[in-house]
Formats: structure tokens, C-alpha cells, sequence
């Protein structure tokens, strides 16, 4: 294989692994403060590739202004969903939670295919043409979807590692208990938890949408991807959540040279059951007691 | 139909079980009283909800542990059903064949992911939903992206008999097991895993033979349906929405219990049927809504919930049937 | 006839050394009291007997058999039964279900029906509310429900984390007297915070501070044991 081959699978996996732990930060970020698995994450993506396709098709909105517009519509209605719905299933047993957030999840992808029917949407208007350095070729897109992603997953990093509210996060990660007697304000916490978490699941659509091709099932995809990142990396460690969705995401694109797309996705999954079943918390993450 | 806490006598369980085989006996005789076909297939869809869903009531439903993997293993018993009638092999080993390879299928998965927490279990078995789809799609002998089709012309009437026994047959195993000590040992768990240990428990053991169960029931079923369908194609074949009736019809009815996934299975019958004539493509939306609604307000479900209005009991503090409280 | 013997047990759980080189013994039918104050260790050397996690170091034996490694429903099987400290019912079945969902030594499989399940809630004084959901119960009836679904194991050793914690001395004084009455068919070890009710029905009693045992006899030694005194009142009781 030779180096620039090499490099361009390298950007490609980049481009894919940082997409990836986009989503892996929202899903990590709602099971480590909330201890639910959001089975509703994929179709927020899908909401922000759709706002993104709509703003862009309708209303002549540029898709860069498209992201942090999909990121407020998403944190607005995460906001909503967790002070109607999620707020009143905290304390129920796992089966119910679970069915909460795949219920959404169902009404979402229903609502689309509603809306938007089975076809594929794209757009042609925002950055093209490609970059060129030294014989590898990258599409000013996949950039912008590149430098979008770090500058997003370092913004949420520095909240969550230097803010207050990110301290309170971090705690309630920890102890749930311990945190609210010191004063952590848990709800609130939650709310913006989630309400992040969601607003960036609605960006990595609009970038979806502007890499790829935006259906009603297409958040679907990226979020069984961004499941398996999770797992890998330990439910709720953010940290090996990105370390993962790298490694997956160079993986793939290397794979994807090798072998065809189904046998590398086929690889993947088979991967994931030997580490659920040598090491169920994780590659990265630490073992709870029992 | 008896909450926890009522007695329940062998009698009244003996009485559910006439009765069920009494109403499989009527529903099979259909097509020989002159019903029309349309009423007929209604019926049939009812029956294969029924079954399916008390498949995964079996499974989930008493242990609490999701499963996303009922429409992959009722897909996998279709392709072998119909796989071995191709190759010759008379109908009771064909739907052997199936039975035995989900029932595989569910000991690899549950021996790896049962002994772990919940979560991972449902993970296991969601990611076990698409690694079908796509090995599917890549193996010789199943036909490929294009499906397969049965190849003999059977009669329209066995199927759908068939399909009345299997229904029949998944209820009455739910009673019988919602009803003995097992039931009482699985609720257990449910409730409070680690307290069931300390009972003498053995809860890995109790849910892998559950899972293996219910995926078995979930293969004959999906085995009658391919017949039934006479050509499978992988996409429809595993399409999470069989996984989502699978999970809809109890948890509408109402959950752990086994007149629940009946009721809920003849509300989807009739949802569909009114869906498809006002607004087909709001089918998904509103079985989800139904499910949210359910879930965060009629917790016991739906038959519960009406006769408690019927009764017009007032609800007493009891702890949801669904619920499992979580240990302190 | 000693029933339980664990040596040189050694727990740490990341960083924190909860347990360390205890030795616990307990004779057939003696009633062993656990004592300590607050983080002495008394609760997890409790969990390591019964199986809900495993020491670092160190052996369990009941009656000659190495248990250390077992899980707890194979415990509870061999004949240890035990309660929590914080109650843990199987809310949604009813009184009698939670009795009968216990899963017995083999010996007594044959026995286990719903009649000799009904004279364990006799014993307790639950038998009327045997149908009633577990959920519908005070604390002080599900503190004996415990009891009773641990005796349905017809159980060696009992395990009995704080069994009194959160009753009124009327209802606590009851049920050590309840417990007292136990000693004839199994061995008894009460974890328990409250010295002063709990230790005079012990034959015996054990003091751990800091993840030790600090003192070891009988009722009438510990009570003025120094080093007990010192536990629990810190320096300036002396």
C-alpha cells in the first residue's frame, strides 16, 4: 500500500471517527449522568440533517449556518423532551426507561417517513471542490465536516472539564447521591445534559447531511455505529467513547479498502460481542460491583 | 385476570387453558364456515401477533430484559423452514429445523450476554438484529438481497391452521410458566436480582432457558409465517418493525401478563386495518405514541388500565406488574 | 461443631482497605454478634460470607466445604440465608410468593409447598397478609418477611444484616426475641448497630474498627472491653 493511499484512508477514517464520536459524546454523555441508553439519538440525527436540507433547500440558509442551527433546534427540543418525558421516568426500573426512549425513537422515524417519504434528499450548495496536498485529495466537505466535528468535541470537552455545570456533570457521574447533597443542582444538570447531548446529535446530522445522503433512517445508521463505540469504550466513559469511534473510524476505512462495506460492518459487530463477552464493561471502561 | 397476590388455583388456570384451545379451535375452523378471506387474514395477522408477542412476553416480558433480536430469530426459523421444504424435507422436520437453529442462535447470544447486566443483554440482541440482516444477505444458499420462495404450492388453509395452533401454544405456555414456581422465581428477578441470589436463584441459568424458549417459539412462528408468505425477502423479513410489534403487543396489553399481548395484539390488528385506510404512513408514529403512552401513564397496560375504568376500582398503591422496583 | 470458618480475610475495594486479615468462626447454633461503628468493616465481611462479591485474600469454610468462590445462589443453596440491611422485597408478588420463590437446599425440596411456606409466615406474624403484595407492607412486616424467605432455605447460618434498624423497640424487642428462638435450628450471625438492645441475646460477640476485629467473647467481656470502649466513644470516654 502505498503512503499516499495510506493517508488518504488515514483522512477518510478521520473524517468518519471524528462524525462518529460526535455521536458517541451525546449517547456517553446521557448514560453517564443519566444512566439511560438514549435509543432515541438516531433520529435527532436525522431531525438535523432534515432542519439542515429544509434551511438550506427552502430557505436559501447557507449549510455552515445550518449546524449551529440544527444544534439550537436540537437542544431546544431535548430540552423539551427531557423536562416532559424523561423527567418523569427517572427513578423507574430499566425496562421502562428503555421503553421510553425507543418509543421516541419509533414516533420520530414514523414522523419522517411521513414527512419526507422514502427518498433520498441531498443539496448541492455549500463548500466544494477538493483540497489537494501531496497526492491526497480531500473534499473541502469532509473537511468542513472534520474541522466542524473537533471544534465541537473540543468545545464540549472544555465544558464539561473546566465550567462549573461540567463539574456538576462529572459529579452526578460519579454519585448521583453524593453530588446532590453537595448541592448539585441534579435536575437541572440533567436537563442540560441531555439537551446537549441532543443538540449535538441534530449538528452531526446537518453534517451528515452534507456529506451524505439524508432518509429517514439515516440517523439510524450512524447511532448503531455510535452504540458500538459506546460499548467499546466503556457506557459513559467519554473518553474511551472518542478513543473508539477513532479507532473505528480508521478501521472502517481500511477495512473498507480491503473488503466490502458489509463484510467490514459484519467484522465489527463480531468484534463487539467477544469484547461484551471478555470484557462487558468496555475495553476502556472500569468495573462496577455489583 | 388474576394480579399478583390473587391465588391462583390449577382450576382457573386448567379453565384458561380449554378456553384458549377452544378459541384456537374456532379461529382455525374459519375458513370452513364460509367467513370471507379478508376477515380470515385479519384473524391470521391477529393470531401471528398473538404469538409472536407472547414469544417475547415469555422472554422479556417476565424478566425485564429487552430483547430487539424477536424479529431476527422469527425471520432466521422462516428462512429455515423454508430452506428445508426446499430441499424435500416433510413439514414437522422442516419446522424442527427452524426451532433447533434459533434455538442455537439464542444460546450463543444469551450464553454470552445474560450473565451480564441488562443493558448489555439489549445490545447484544439489537446488534444480533443487524448482523443477520447483513450475514443474510451475503450467504449462498439463502437467495441473497433477492430472498427466496417456497417452492411447493401449499394449501392456503394449513399456514393459517397452523398459525391458530402456535398462537394457542405460546399462550398456554405463558400461563403455564407465568403460573408455576418458575414464574414466581423469574418475577423474582425481575424485581430484584440481587435479593433472588440470595434465595438460592440461579438467574443466569432461569433466563438463558427462558430466552431459549421464547426464541424457539419465536422461530416456529416466524417459520409458519414464511409459509404462509411463501416468498421471504430479507429486508421485510427483518425489518425492526417485526421486532417492534414483537415488543408493542405485550407492552400495550399489557406486560408479564397473558391475556395482555391478546388484547394487544387484536388493538395492532385493528390499528392497522383503520391506519391503512385514513394515513398508511402514520402507522410507525402512532404505535409509538401508544407505546409512550402506555409506558408513562398505563404502566400495567392497556387491559388493566380499561378495567380498572370498567370497575371503576380506585388503583390501589400496588406496584405496576410491569414494575420491578429498583433494589435500595 | 463449627459451621462457618473464615480466615484471613483481606478485602480492598480501589484504594480503601474495607477488611483486613479477619478471622470469624461460628459454632452450630450459637448466635454471633457483629459489632463496630460506623465503616469498621462489619457489613462487608457480611457480603464476603454471603457471597455478594469475593475477598482478595483468604478462605471461607462452610461446614469443611470451601465456599470462597461461589456465587450466592449456590451459597444460599448450601444453607446461608440472609437479609439486607436495606429491605429488598420482591414488591410485585405477593407475601407468600416471596417465601415461596426460594429456592431450598435439596434436602428440603419435597417440603418446600405453599403449606410449610404459610407456617414460616406464621412464625413471623404475616400469615394474614399472605396474599397482599409485598409492595403494600410496613417496614417492620417486610423486616420479617426477610426473615421468614431466609428460613425457607432451611438454612445452616443466617445472615442478618441489622435486622432491627428503623423499628420501634417495641417491634425490634420482638424480633430479637424471635431471633433468640432460632438458635435451635440454625447458627445466627446478627450484624447491629444498636449494642445496647442487640447484644444480650448474643452468646458471643465480635468487635471490628478500621476493617479489624479489635475484641472477641462473651456479652458481659465486650462491654467493658477497653479497646471496644474506645471504638465507639473515642479517646476522651476513657
Amino acid at each position: 500500500m502505498s503512503l499516499t493511499l495510506s493517508l488518504q484512508l488515514l483522512v477518510n477514517g478521520l473524517v468518519f471517527g471524528g462524525l462518529l464520536g460526535l455521536v458517541a459524546l451525546g449517547l456517553a454523555l446521557i448514560f453517564g449522568v443519566m444512566r439511560v441508553v438514549n435509543f432515541a439519538h438516531g433520529e435527532f440525527i436525522t431531525l438535523g440533517a432534515y432542519a439542515t436540507y429544509l434551511l438550506v433547500t427552502r430557505l436559501a440558509v447557507s449549510p455552515l449556518l445550518g449546524i449551529p442551527l440544527a444544534f439550537g433546534l436540537g437542544a431546544l427540543l431535548g430540552w423539551l423532551i427531557q423536562m416532559a418525558v424523561m423527567a418523569r421516568v427517572t427513578s423507574r426500573p430499566e425496562l421502562e426507561v428503555l421503553m421510553v426512549t425507543y418509543a421516541l425513537s419509533v414516533v420520530g422515524l414514523g414522523l419522517f417517513a411521513q414527512a419526507f417519504g422514502g427518498d433520498f434528499r441531498s443539496y448541492a450548495e455549500g463548500p466544494s471542490g477538493n483540497l489537494s496536498l501531496g497526492g491526497v485529495v480531500v473534499g473541502w466537505r469532509s473537511l468542513t465536516v472534520l474541522i466542524s466535528c473537533l471544534v465541537m468535541g473540543a468545545a464540549t470537552l472544555l465544558l464539561i472539564q473546566r465550567a462549573r455545570i461540567g463539574l456538576g456533570l462529572r459529579a452526578i457521574a460519579q454519585n448521583r447521591d453524593a453530588a446532590a447533597t453537595c448541592g448539585v443542582n441534579v435536575l437541572a444538570s440533567e436537563r442540560v445534559a441531555f439537551s446537549l447531548a441532543v443538540g449535538l446529535a441534530a449538528a452531526a446530522g446537518a453534517l451528515v447531511s452534507l456529506i451524505g445522503t439524508t432518509m429517514p433512517t439515516v440517523g439510524h445508521e450512524w447511532v448503531l455505529d455510535g452504540f458500538v463505540v459506546v460499548v467499546l469504550g466503556g457506557m459513559g466513559s467519554i473518553s474511551g467513547a472518542l478513543a473508539a469511534s477513532l479507532a473505528l473510524g480508521l478501521i472502517h476505512s481500511f477495512a473498507s479498502y480491503v473488503m466490502d462495506d458489509s463484510w467490514a460492518r459484519i467484522l465489527t459487530y463480531l468484534l463487539l460481542y467477544i469484547t461484551i463477552l471478555v470484557r462487558p464493561h468496555g475495553l476502556l471502561g472500569r468495573r462496577v460491583e455489583a | 385476570m388474576p394480579m399478583a397476590g390473587t391465588p391462583r388455583t390449577p382450576r382457573s388456570t386448567w379453565l384458561g387453558v380449554l378456553s384458549t384451545v377452544a378459541l384456537a379451535a374456532l379461529a382455525a375452523a374459519l375458513p370452513w364456515l364460509g367467513v370471507s378471506s379478508y376477515l380470515r387474514t385479519l384473524v391470521y395477522y391477529a393470531a401471528y401477533y398473538l404469538a409472536l408477542g407472547q414469544a417475547w412476553n415469555l422472554m422479556s416480558g417476565l424478566t425485564g430484559y429487552v430483547s430487539f433480536a424477536h424479529g431476527a430469530l422469527a425471520g432466521i426459523g422462516a428462512y429455515a423452514a423454508v430452506i428445508a421444504l426446499n430441499a424435500g424435507w416433510p413439514m414437522a422436520a422442516a419446522l424442527g429445523a427452524a426451532v433447533a437453529v434459533t434455538g442455537l442462535a439464542s444460546l450463543v447470544i444469551g450464553a454470552t450476554s445474560l450473565r451480564l447486566h441488562g443493558t448489555a443483554f439489549t445490545f447484544a440482541t439489537l446488534f444480533f438484529q443487524e448482523l443477520v440482516l447483513l450475514v443474510l444477505r451475503k450467504l449462498p444458499f439463502t437467495g441473497g438481497p433477492g430472498g427466496m420462495v417456497l417452492q411447493e404450492i401449499l394449501p392456503v388453509w394449513l399456514p393459517y391452521v397452523m398459525m391458530m395452533a402456535v398462537a394457542a401454544g405460546a399462550t398456554i405456555a405463558m400461563a403455564l410458566v407465568r403460573r408455576s414456581r418458575v414464574g414466581v422465581r423469574v418475577l423474582a428477578i425481575k424485581n430484584d436480582e440481587a435479593a433472588a441470589a440470595a434465595v438460592g436463584i440461579d438467574s443466569t441459568r432461569l433466563k438463558l432457558a427462558l430466552f431459549c424458549a421464547s426464541a424457539g417459539i419465536a422461530g416456529l412462528v416466524g417459520a409458519v409465517h414464511g409459509i404462509f408468505a411463501a416468498s421471504l425477502y430479507p429486508d421485510v423479513l427483518f425489518s425492526v418493525d417485526i421486532s417492534l410489534v414483537a415488543l408493542a403487543v405485550p407492552l400495550i396489553g399489557g406486560v408479564a401478563t397473558v391475556s395482555g399481548p391478546l388484547a394487544g395484539a387484536i388493538l395492532y390488528v385493528g390499528l392497522r386495518e383503520v391506519l391503512q385506510v385514513i394515513a398508511p404512513a402514520l402507522h410507525l408514529t402512532i404505535v409509538g405514541l401508544l407505546l409512550l403512552a402506555v409506558v408513562l401513564f398505563m404502566r400495567e397496560g392497556i387491559v388493566v388500565a380499561l378495567a380498572r375504568i370498567v370497575t371503576r376500582r380506585r388503583p390501589r398503591m400496588t406496584p405496576a406488574a410491569l414494575g420491578a422496583g429498583r433494589g435500595d | 461443631m463449627t459451621v462457618l470458618r473464615a480466615e484471613g480475610l483481606h478485602k480492598r475495594f480501589s484504594g480503601v482497605i474495607a477488611v483486613k486479615d479477619v478471622d470469624l468462626s461460628v459454632a452450630e447454633g450459637e448466635l454471633l454478634g457483629l459489632f463496630g461503628p460506623n465503616g469498621a468493616g462489619k457489613t462487608t465481611v457480611f457480603n464476603l460470607i454471603a457471597g455478594a462479591f469475593y475477598p482478595d485474600e483468604g478462605r471461607i469454610r462452610l461446614n469443611d466445604e470451601d465456599i470462597t468462590r461461589l456465587p450466592a445462589f449456590r451459597r444460599a443453596r448450601l444453607g446461608i440465608g440472609r437479609t439486607f440491611q436495606v429491605v429488598r422485597p420482591f414488591r410485585t408478588l405477593s407475601v407468600l410468593e416471596n417465601v415461596l420463590a426460594t429456592v431450598p437446599s435439596d434436602d428440603a425440596t419435597a417440603r418446600h409447598d405453599a403449606e410449610t411456606a404459610f407456617e414460616l409466615l406464621s412464625q413471623v406474624g404475616l400469615a394474614e397478609r399472605a396474599h397482599d403484595p409485598a409492595g403494600e407492607l410496613t417496614l417492620g412486616m417486610l423486616k420479617r418477611l426477610e426473615v421468614a424467605r431466609a428460613l425457607a432455605l432451611s438454612p445452616r447460618l443466617l445472615l442478618l444484616d441489622e435486622p432491627i434498624a428503623g423499628l420501634t423497640t417495641r417491634e425490634a424487642g420482638e424480633l430479637l426475641k424471635f431471633i433468640r428462638s432460632l438458635k435451635a435450628r440454625t447458627s445466627v450471625v446478627m450484624v447491629e448497630h444498636n449494642v445496647r438492645l442487640a447484644l444480650p441475646i448474643c452468646d458471643r460477640a465480635v468487635v471490628m474498627d478500621a476493617g479489624m476485629v479489635i475484641a472477641e467473647g462473651a456479652p458481659a467481656e465486650i462491654r467493658v472491653h477497653p479497646e471496644v470502649v474506645r471504638a465507639y466513644l473515642g479517646e476522651a470516654a476513657e
